[in-house]
C-alpha cells in the first residue's frame, strides 16, 4: 500500500495545503489528554449490539465531563482508566443510542447499545428542524454512512445508488467527475429540471451541486419523498429533497481516521468488431468492386481502435479526518484527495477537499454551528458524451476501419480514406485534445441558535455556495488542421441563503406535544462569466496560457441572476405519542416569472397513527413498532432558467468572410409573460413496522403524484422560425410503490448475516397535453439520427421511444414499398403506402418498471463479506452507437460491427441485417431495429474485509478490504453499459423526456479495489 | 434585545424583496427593446447573414435540386436522401431536405422583426442607416421566399414574428407579390456600394447586398414568374429591364465576369463575379457553423480520395457538356485513389462511383492540389448566390422572350460563352431556339451544386421530364415519373415535422 501521500511532492501547493491541515489536526488533537498517571483503577468491558450481540468496534467510550476515553477495538472491547469513582461513562456509536452508565464500584462494564432505528427518541433531520423518527408523518428514507462502509465510493451518488426505495441513481456517464442522474419518485416535469433539491446542513445547494460534497464527510442522508415532507420546500420540493448531514465532533472523543483505497479500472465490455479480412470482404461486397484487392492478405494487420482508446486506470482516494472536542466545543476536520484517471486515455480528474465543522456553545442560550467546506477539482478532457466534433472518440473508435493505421509516414493518419467519412482518427483526437476545467467550490453553512425561552428558539441560518470555475483549451494542429486555436473561460456563481427560523416547542398536560415553526427565507444567485477565444494560433508551445498568440480574437461574457423569497409555516402535533398531525404551508415568490405569476402557495397535511402504542396491538406481542401514515400536499417547480419568459435575442455572429466575428443577433424564442408555476399534488400512504424484536423491519409506501400546468417546452413550427417556447400545458401522473426491508437474519457470537432489500416500481403517464396528442422533442445525434426518436404522448410514459417499427427482412417472394427480398421491412403505421417518419409509434420507454437494491453483510469473526446487487427492469435504450456501425450510413461507408457480416443472401435468409449492397434497401436508423433492452442486474459491490484486532497492532484499528465494483452485469444490452446514456442529461441540455439514448456516452468501469481503514 | 434584532432582520428582508424578484438580463438583449439605434440595426442585419449561410453551407439544402439532369448521387448511406430526389421518390421524411425549409424560414422571422421595428431607431440613426438596414432585411426575405416557393410551391406566408399553429398555405401569386414588393423596397433602400463600411465592403467587393443585387434578384424573380407556375409572360419585359439596369451600371456595382480558370479557385473567394454571396472563414476565434462552408472541400470530392461524394455529374449531361476551360473548371479530370499521385492517375471511369466529380468547391486552404488530400471538413469557399453571369443570361432570355431576339440578347449570352472558351452562339436563331440555347447555357454555366440551380430552369420551362428522358441507362433507375403536363414531382413534399404540428400543411 505504497500509494499514500508521496504524490503530493509533485505539487508544492497541494503539499502545502495538506501539511497545513495535518498540522491543524495535530494541534487540535494535542489538547486531548492521554495521560494516565492519576489512574485509580481500570474499567474494562465490551460494547455489543443489543439485538445481534455483535461487538461494535470503533464505539467510543469517554468519561463524562472530561476529555479522556477510549475506542472499542475489533472485538468491541475497551479499557478506560478512572480517577473519580463517581464518574459516568458515556458510550456512543454511529447509528446507536448513546448510553450513560455510572461506574460506581464496577470494574467490568459490558454495554449493549440499542440501534437508533428502533428507539423512540432518535431524532432525524427534516426541513428547517428535527423531529423524532416516531413522530414523522411523512415518507422519509434515511441512510447512514455505515451502510456503504465497505463499498469504495468517490461520490455521494455512488453511496446512494440502490440503497433507498424510491430514489433512483443512474450513472449516466462513466467519465471521472461525470454526470449522475438522481430522481426521487420519478420525473414530474417534461422539460423543466427534475433534479431533487440538495440541502447540506440546512443550506440548499445550487442545482446539481451534489458532486461538490465530499462523500466521506457525510454522517447521514435523509431523503424527503412525499408532499408532507417536501412541501416545506415549496417551489423547490417537487422533485424530492435530499438532506445531507455532515460529520460532527463528539465531546471527549479524539478520533483520527485514515481511509484510503486504490482501484484498478477498465471498460466492462467492448463491441465485437470485424477483423481486417472480414471488413475488406464486406467492403468489396457493398461497393460491388475490389475496394481491397486481396482481403486475405490483410490477415493480422488490424488496428483495434477500441484497444487504442481504452486503458486500465488506477484511482486513488485518501481521506484523513480528526474529530473530538469538549462539551462546549466540538470539531470535525477532514482532508481529502482523489486522483482518478479515466478509462479513456488522456482523461481524468483530480480532486482535493477540506472541511471544518465546529459547534460551539457561547452560553446556555447562544450557540453556533459552522461548517466550511472547500474543494478544488481539476477535470482533464472531461466530456460525458463523446459524440461529435473534437470529442468524437467513441463513434470514431467503433467506426474506423480495422484496415486503417494510426500513423502514416510518421504523422497521424487524420482522415480515414475508406471507413468513416466524418470522424477523425479517434486515437489522434483522444491523444491530442486539451481541455482543462478547474473549479473551486466553497460551501459555508452557519447556524446561530438563540434559545429565547425554554420553549422558543430562534435560528439564523446563513449559507453561501460559491463556485469559481476556469477552463482552458488548446486545439492544436491535429485537432484543427486549418485553424489551431486556444481559449479560456471563467465563471463565478454565488448562491446566498438566509433563513430565519422561529421554533416553538411545548408539551401540555403531558399528552399534547406541539411544535410550531415559522420561517422567512431569502435565496439568491448571481452568475457571471467571460470567455476569451482565438483562432489562427501562431504557436502551440504555450498551450492555452498565451491567448495573444492567436491571430484572431474573440471575447464574450454573460450574466444571470435569480431570487426567491419564501414564507414558511409548520405545525406538528402529537397526542399521547399515538396520534400525529402535521401541516405545512409555504409561499414562494420567484424572479423567474413575470408580474402576477410570481407567487406560488404550497400547503400540505399529514396524519399518523402509531398502532404499536395501542394496547390491543401491544397485546399481540408481535410488533415493536407499527405506524400508519397518510399525507397530501402540493409542491412546485420553477426550475427554468432565468429570463426564460422574456424573449431574448439569439447571438449570431458573422465574419463577413474575415477572420474576426462581428456581433449579430437574430430573433429568439418569444416572450411568455403568462408562464407560471408547475404544481405537483401528491398523496401518500405508508406503513412502518418492526417485527420479531427488530429482526425484521419493513417500510412500504404507495403514492400518487399529479403534476399540472407543466412547464412544457412546446415546439414552434419551423415555418415560424423553429425553436421552442415554454407553456403551462398538460398533466403528468406518477403512481408508485416502494418497499424496503431490513433483516437481521442470523446473529451469534462469531457469525452474523444481515440483509437489506429495497424495491421500487412506478408508472409514469402523460395524462394531458392541453389538447395536443403528441409533443415532438428536439433531437440530437445530427447526421445519424434525423428526426426525434422520442416523443411525449398522451397515455404514454415520459421517455417513450417513438420509432418506425422494424419487422425484420423481406424474404424471397415478398416485397413492399419498393423493397425486395433481403431488404429491411418496416411497418406502414400510417397506412399511406410508403415508409417514413409518419410511421413512428411509441414502442417502450426509458423508464424502468422496477428497480431494486439488495445488500448482504456476512461477518465471521474478523472477516466481513459484503455483496451489493442493484438492478433495473423493463426499460429500453436506443443504441445509436451500435446503429452507427451496423449498416452503411453517414458514419460508416462499410459497417465495422462483427454482426454486420451476417447479412441477408438467398442462402442466409435468417440473417440479422439486410443486404447492405442492395440499392432498393431502406435503412432507417430511427427504427426499433436499434432499440435494445436496458434491463440489468449488476453486482455493484463485492467486498471482503478483515479487521486486525487492536491488541495485534497496538497503535490502531486497521481494516483491509479487497473488493470489486461492477464485477459483472447480467443484461441483454449490446453496448458498453446499459446504465450510461447520452440524453436526459444537464450537459446535453436535454430533459427526462429524452432519457435512454446512447450516442457515445463515456462507459462506466469495472474496478478492483484495495482499501485501508485505520482508526487511531 | 435579540427579539428586536430578529424583527429588524425580518423587516429588512421584506423591504429588499422588490428587487430580489425582478429580472434584469444584463448579459442579454431583448427583442422588445432592440432595434433602437444604428448600431443595433447593424447587429440585427449582421445576424441575418449567419441564418442565410446555414441554408447554403451544406449539400443538404440543395437536395431538392437533385431531380435535374446535371447531378446524381449514389444510393448508399446518407447519400440516399439525395438519390431519392434524383430518382423522384423523396417523401416528406427526407432528412436532408429540411435544411432550406428551416433556415430560410428562420431568416424570414428575423427579417420580419427588422422590417417591423427598424423605424424604432429613427431617433438614433440617419435615414440612410434606417433604409440600409431595412433594405438588407427586404432583400434577404425576398431571397428566402423565392427559394422556398420554387421548392415547395404553396407555403405559409408570414410577415411577422408571432407563432401560428394553424397557418394556411398561401397561393403562389401572393408569395411572389411579396417577393416583388420586398425587392422593390430593397432596390430603393440599399446603397449602390457599401464602400466605407469595413464589414460589408472588403477586398474591393460588396459583401452585403446592394441595390444592384436587389435588381439582379428581381430580374431572376420576374423571369421565373414568366414561366411555370404563374406563366405571367408580361414579366419577361420587366426581367429584361431590371437585368439591363444592372448590366448598364455594372461598373458602379463592381460586377464583371472573371477568368474561368480562377473563378473556382480559392483566390476568387472575393470576386467581382459575385452579385450576392455567402462568405466563410475557418480562421475565426470560436466555433460557429454558419461561418464555415461544409460544401468545401470534401462534399463533392471523390470517395476514392477520402472525400464524401455527396453528388456527382450525370453522365449524359457530362457527355454533352461543351469541352473547353469551363468544363475543366467544372469537373475533376484526374483522380488520385488513396491520395497517391505517384501511383496510377485515373479518370472517373476507374473510380468507385464511375461518375465525374464536380470541382467547383474543392479548392481551399484545406485542400492539397498535389495529393487531393483534405485536412478539414469545412472550408472558406464563397457560395455565389447570384453571379454576374446569371444576370447576363437572364437578360438574354428575357429580352428575347419579351421583344424578340436582338443583338443585345446575343451579346449577353456570348459574353458568357466567350468566357467559357466557346465560340459565339449561332446567329439567326428563332425566339424558341434562342431561349432553349440560353437555358442550356445556364445549365452548363451553373452545373452542380449552385444556387442558380439547373432544377429551377427545368421547372419554370416545364422540361423536368424531358430533360430526364435522356438519362443514361447506367444511372440509378427513376422510380417516380415526373410529368411536364401534370407537374408531378415539380414541388417537394412539405417536411413532415411541420405537417405534424399543423394539419393545414398536409399535401
Amino acid at each position: 500500500m505504497k500509494i499514500s501521500l508521496l504524490n503530493f511532492h509533485n505539487n508544492s501547493t497541494r503539499h502545502a495545503l495538506l501539511r497545513l491541515l495535518i498540522i491543524g489536526a495535530l494541534a487540535l488533537s494535542s489538547q486531548v489528554t492521554f495521560a494516565q498517571d492519576k489512574t485509580d483503577r481500570v474499567v474494562k468491558g465490551k460494547i455489543t449490539d443489543y439485538a445481534t450481540n455483535q461487538p461494535l468496534p470503533g464505539a467510543s467510550i469517554y468519561i463524562e465531563g472530561t476529555a479522556s476515553g477510549a475506542t472499542a477495538d475489533a472485538n468491541g472491547e475497551y479499557t478506560v482508566s478512572i480517577t473519580d469513582p463517581n464518574a459516568t461513562l458515556v458510550i456512543t456509536f454511529v447509528g446507536y443510542d448513546t448510553e450513560r452508565i455510572q461506574v460506581g464500584g464496577q470494574t467490568t462494564i459490558d454495554v449493549s447499545l440499542i440501534p437508533s432505528l428502533e428507539t423512540l427518541t432518535q431524532v432525524i433531520v427534516i426541513g428547517y428542524g428535527e423531529q423524532k423518527r416516531t413522530d414523522i408523518t411523512g415518507s422519509i428514507s434515511s441512510l447512514s454512512s455505515t451502510t456503504y462502509k465497505d463499498q469504495p465510493v468517490l461520490t455521494t451518488s455512488a453511496a446512494l445508488q440502490g440503497r433507498m426505495a424510491g430514489v433512483s441513481v443512474q450513472n449516466v456517464s462513466g467519465a471521472p467527475g461525470g454526470e449522475v442522474k438522481i430522481r426521487v419518485r420519478g420525473s414530474n416535469s417534461i422539460n423543466a429540471n427534475n433534479d431533487p433539491l440538495y440541502v447540506v446542513d440546512g443550506v440548499a445547494l445550487f442545482s446539481a451541486g451534489l458532486s461538490d460534497i465530499n462523500v466521506n464527510d457525510i454522517e447521514s442522508i435523509e431523503v424527503l419523498k412525499d408532499a408532507s415532507a417536501t412541501s416545506i420546500y415549496g417551489s423547490r420540493g417537487s422533485n424530492g429533497v435530499i438532506l445531507i448531514t455532515t460529520k460532527k465532533g463528539k465531546a471527549g472523543e479524539t478520533k483520527v481516521q485514515y481511509n484510503s483505497f486504490v482501484s484498478f479500472n477498465s471498460v466492462m465490455k467492448k463491441y465485437d468488431q470485424l477483423d481486417a479480412v472480414a471488413y475488406a470482404r464486406l467492403a468489396n461486397h457493398i461497393a460491388g468492386s475490389a475496394v481491397f484487392a486481396n482481403p486475405d492478405a490483410l490477415a493480422g494487420t488490424d488496428t483495434n481502435w477500441q484497444d487504442q482508446i481504452f486503458r486500465t486506470s488506477v484511482t486513488q482516494s485518501h481521506q484523513l479526518s480528526a474529530s473530538g472536542g469538549t462539551e462546549k466545543t466540538k470539531y470535525y476536520l477532514s482532508a481529502y484527495l482523489v486522483d482518478q484517471p479515466g478509462i479513456i486515455i488522456n482523461t481524468g480528474q483530480k480532486k482535493y477537499a477540506i472541511r471544518t465543522n465546529i459547534d460551539t456553545e457561547f452560553s446556555d442560550k447562544f450557540s453556533l454551528e459552522l461548517g466550511i467546506f472547500a474543494t478544488h477539482q481539476k477535470l482533464h478532457n472531461h466530456v460525458d458524451v463523446l459524440d461529435n466534433g473534437s470529442a468524437a472518440i467513441i463513434p470514431g473508435a467503433v467506426s474506423w476501419a480495422p484496415t486503417e493505421k494510426i500513423y502514416e509516414n510518421g504523422a497521424y493518419n487524420r482522415y480515414s480514406s475508406i471507413g468513416s467519412p466524418l470522424a477523425e482518427n479517434p486515437y489522434m483526437i483522444a491523444k491530442e485534445r486539451l481541455n482543462d476545467v478547474t473549479s473551486n467550490s466553497i460551501l459555508i453553512n452557519g447556524t446561530l441558535k438563540y434559545n429565547i425561552t425554554e420553549w422558543l428558539t430562534y435560528d439564523l441560518v446563513f449559507g453561501a455556495n460559491i463556485n469559481l470555475s476556469n477552463n482552458g483549451y488548446l486545439n492544436n494542429q491535429w485537432i484543427n488542421a486549418t485553424n489551431p486555436s486556444s481559449g479560456q473561460g471563467s465563471s463565478n456563481s454565488y448562491t446566498l441563503q438566509n433563513s430565519n427560523i422561529l421554533t416553538l416547542h411545548k408539551t401540555f398536560a403531558d399528552i399534547h406535544d406541539l411544535t410550531v415553526t415559522g420561517v422567512v427565507e431569502e435565496t439568491s444567485n448571481r452568475y457571471t462569466s467571460f470567455t476569451a477565444s482565438g483562432g489562427a494560433l501562431t504557436s502551440e508551445a504555450n498551450g492555452y496560457y498565451n491567448l495573444s498568440l492567436n491571430g484572431t480574437q474573440g471575447i464574450g461574457s454573460d450574466y444571470s441572476a435569480w431570487g426567491l423569497l419564501s414564507y414558511i409555516g409548520r405545525i406538528a402535533y402529537s397526542l399521547h405519542d399515538k396520534y400525529l398531525l402535521s401541516a405545512t404551508y409555504r409561499a414562494d415568490g420567484s424572479s423567474k416569472f413575470q408580474k402576477g405569476n410570481k407567487w406560488g402557495y404550497f400547503p400540505s397535511i399529514a396524519v399518523g397513527w402509531r398502532l404499536s402504542e395501542e394496547q390491543f396491538i401491544k397485546n399481540l406481542n408481535i410488533f415493536s413498532n407499527l405506524k400508519l401514515r397518510a399525507s397530501y400536499g402540493q409542491t412546485g417547480n420553477q426550475a427554468i432558467n432565468p429570463y426564460s419568459t422574456l424573449g431574448l435575442l439569439k447571438e449570431n455572429k458573422y465574419s463577413y468572410g474575415t477572420g474576426s466575428l462581428a456581433p449579430g443577433y437574430a430573433v429568439g424564442n418569444p416572450t411568455s409573460p403568462d408562464l407560471k408555476w408547475e404544481v405537483t399534488s401528491q398523496t401518500n400512504i405508508g406503513l412502518e413496522t418492526s417485527l420479531l424484536s427488530g429482526v425484521l423491519n419493513v417500510t412500504a409506501d404507495y403514492y400518487i403524484k399529479n403534476t399540472k400546468d407543466l412547464l412544457l417546452s412546446q415546439s414552434i413550427p419551423q415555418y415560424n422560425g423553429g425553436g421552442s417556447k415554454y407553456v403551462n400545458i398538460g398533466k403528468v401522473q406518477n403512481k408508485g410503490f416502494e418497499f424496503s426491508a431490513n433483516v437481521n437474519a442470523i446473529s451469534n457470537e462469531t457469525f452474523s448475516w444481515t440483509t437489506g432489500f429495497n424495491a421500487t416500481s412506478y408508472k409514469n403517464k402523460v395524462v394531458s397535453l392541453g389538447g395536443e396528442s403528441v409533443v415532438n422533442l428536439d433531437y440530437i445525434g445530427d447526421g445519424l439520427i434525423n428526426t426525434n426518436i422520442q416523443a411525449v404522448k398522451v397515455g404514454e410514459s415520459l421517455g417513450s421511444f417513438y420509432l418506425i417499427p422494424w419487422q425484420g427482412l423481406y424474404q424471397q417472394g415478398e416485397q413492399g414499398f419498393g423493397s425486395k427480398a433481403g431488404d429491411n421491412k418496416y411497418e406502414d403505421v400510417d397506412h399511406d403506402g410508403s415508409i417514413g417518419y409518419g410511421d413512428r409509434k411509441v414502442v417502450g420507454s426509458s423508464i424502468p418498471t422496477w428497480s431494486f437494491g439488495f445488500n448482504n453483510n456476512v461477518t465471521y469473526k474478523n472477516f466481513e463479506l459484503n455483496i451489493f446487487i442493484q438492478g433495473v427492469q423493463g426499460n429500453k435504450v436506443f443504441n445509436a452507437v451500435y446503429a452507427s456501425i451496423a449498416s452503411p450510413n453517414s458514419r460508416v461507408k462499410y459497417p465495422t460491427l462483427a454482426a454486420a457480416a451476417n447479412y441477408w443472401t438467398p442462402e442466409n435468409t435468417g440473417a440479422q441485417f439486410a443486404d447492405p449492397a442492395s440499392t432498393t434497401n431502406r435503412n432507417y436508423i430511427e427504427s426499433t431495429q436499434f432499440l435494445q433492452d436496458g434491463s440489468y442486474v449488476r453486482f455493484k459491490n463485492v467486498s471482503l474485509s478483515y479487521s486486525f484486532p487492536k491488541e495485534m497492532l497496538r497503535f490502531a484499528n486497521i481494516k483491509l478490504t479487497a473488493s470489486a465494483q461492477n464485477l459483472f452485469t447480467i443484461t441483454k444490452y449490446k453496448g458498453y453499459d446499459p446504465e450510461v446514456t447520452s440524453t436526459g442529461l444537464t450537459t446535453t441540455g436535454t430533459s427526462d423526456a429524452y432519457g435512454g439514448q446512447d450516442i457515445g456516452a463515456y462507459p462506466s468501469a469495472r474496478s478492483f479495489t484495495l482499501a485501508l481503514n485505520a482508526t487511531f | 434585545m435579540k427579539k428586536y434584532l430578529l424583527v429588524t432582520g425580518i423587516l429588512a428582508l421584506l423591504s429588499s424583496c422588490s428587487s430580489l424578484l425582478e429580472e434584469e438580463p444584463k448579459g442579454s438583449l431583448l427583442t422588445n427593446t432592440f432595434y433602437s439605434s444604428a448600431s443595433e440595426l447593424d447587429m440585427a442585419t449582421t445576424g441575418l447573414y449567419g441564418l442565410v449561410n446555414l441554408a447554403f453551407n451544406q449539400t443538404a439544402g440543395f437536395s431538392t435540386t437533385f431531380g435535374a439532369d446535371d447531378m446524381t448521387a449514389s444510393r448508399n448511406g446518407n447519400k440516399t436522401p439525395f438519390s431519392d430526389f434524383d430518382t423522384f421518390q423523396a417523401g416528406s421524411s427526407n432528412d436532408r431536405m429540411p435544411i432550406w425549409w428551416i433556415n430560410f424560414y428562420s431568416t424570414i422571422k428575423s427579417c420580419n422583426a427588422l422590417v417591423l421595428n427598424y423605424r424604432n431607431a429613427s431617433n438614433n440613426a440617419t435615414a440612410t442607416q434606417l433604409n440600409n438596414a431595412a433594405g438588407q432585411a427586404y432583400f434577404l426575405r425576398a431571397l428566402s421566399y423565392f427559394f422556398l416557393t420554387r421548392v415547395w410551391g404553396e407555403i405559409p406566408l408570414s410577415t411577422d414574428y408571432t407563432i401560428d399553429y394553424q397557418a394556411k398555405k398561401a397561393n403562389v401569386e401572393d408569395i411572389y407579390a411579396l417577393i416583388v414588393s420586398d425587392l422593390q423596397n430593397a432596390e430603393q433602400m440599399l446603397p449602390d456600394t457599401w464602400k466605407g463600411d469595413s464589414k460589408r465592403f472588403q477586398n474591393s467587393i460588396n459583401i452585403a447586398p446592394t441595390s444592384g443585387s436587389a435588381k439582379a434578384l428581381l430580374a431572376n424573380v420576374y423571369l421565373t414568374m414568366a414561366g411555370w407556375p404563374l406563366k405571367q409572360t408580361d414579366k419577361y419585359a420587366l426581367a429584361a429591364a431590371k437585368a439591363k439596369e444592372v448590366i448598364d451600371s455594372k461598373a458602379k456595382y463592381g460586377y464583371a465576369l472573371v477568368d474561368i480558370n480562377v473563378l473556382w479557385k480559392r483566390e476568387s473567394n472575393y470576386s467581382s463575379e459575385t452579385v450576392f454571396g455567402c462568405f466563410f472563414n475557418t480562421n475565426i476565434s470560436e466555433f460557429t457553423f454558419s461561418n464555415y462552408n461544409m460544401i468545401c472541400p470534401n462534399a463533392y470530392g471523390s470517395v476514392d480520395e477520402g472525400a464524401w461524394g455527396d453528388g456527382f455529374g450525370e453522365l449524359d449531361f457530362y457527355n454533352k457538356f461543351p469541352a473547353g476551360p469551363r468544363k475543366e473548371a467544372t469537373y475533376q479530370r484526374d483522380y488520385y485513389p488513396g491520395n497517391e499521385p505517384d501511383s496510377l492517375v485515373v479518370d472517373y471511369t476507374k473510380t468507385t462511383d464511375k461518375h465525374p466529380c464536380f470541382h467547383k468547391y474543392t479548392d481551399d486552404a484545406a485542400f492539397d492540389p498535389l495529393t487531393h488530400k483534405t485536412s478539414n471538413w469545412i472550408g472558406n469557399h464563397t457560395v455565389h448566390i447570384i453571379r454576374y453571369a446569371e444576370v447576363l443570361l437572364t437578360y438574354a432570355e428575357a429580352k428575347a422572350m419579351a421583344d424578340g431576339v436582338d443583338a443585345s440578347a446575343y451579346d449577353a449570352i456570348n459574353q458568357v460563352r466567350k468566357r467559357a472558351g466557346l465560340k459565339d452562339l449561332t446567329e439567326g436563331l428563332s425566339q424558341t431556339a434562342f431561349r432553349d440555347s440560353v437555358v442550356a447555357e445556364r445549365g452548363w454555366e451553373f452545373a452542380g451544386c449552385e444556387p442558380a440551380a439547373r432544377w429551377f430552369d427545368l421547372q419554370r420551362t416545364e422540361t423536368v421530364a424531358k430533360a430526364n428522358s435522356y438519362r443514361n441507362v447506367s444511372e440509378q433507375t427513376l422510380i417516380g415519373k415526373p410529368d411536364d403536363g401534370t407537374h408531378a414531382f415539380y414541388w417537394a413534399p412539405i417536411p413532415i415535422y411541420d405537417q405534424l404540428l399543423n394539419k393545414n400543411l398536409g399535401n
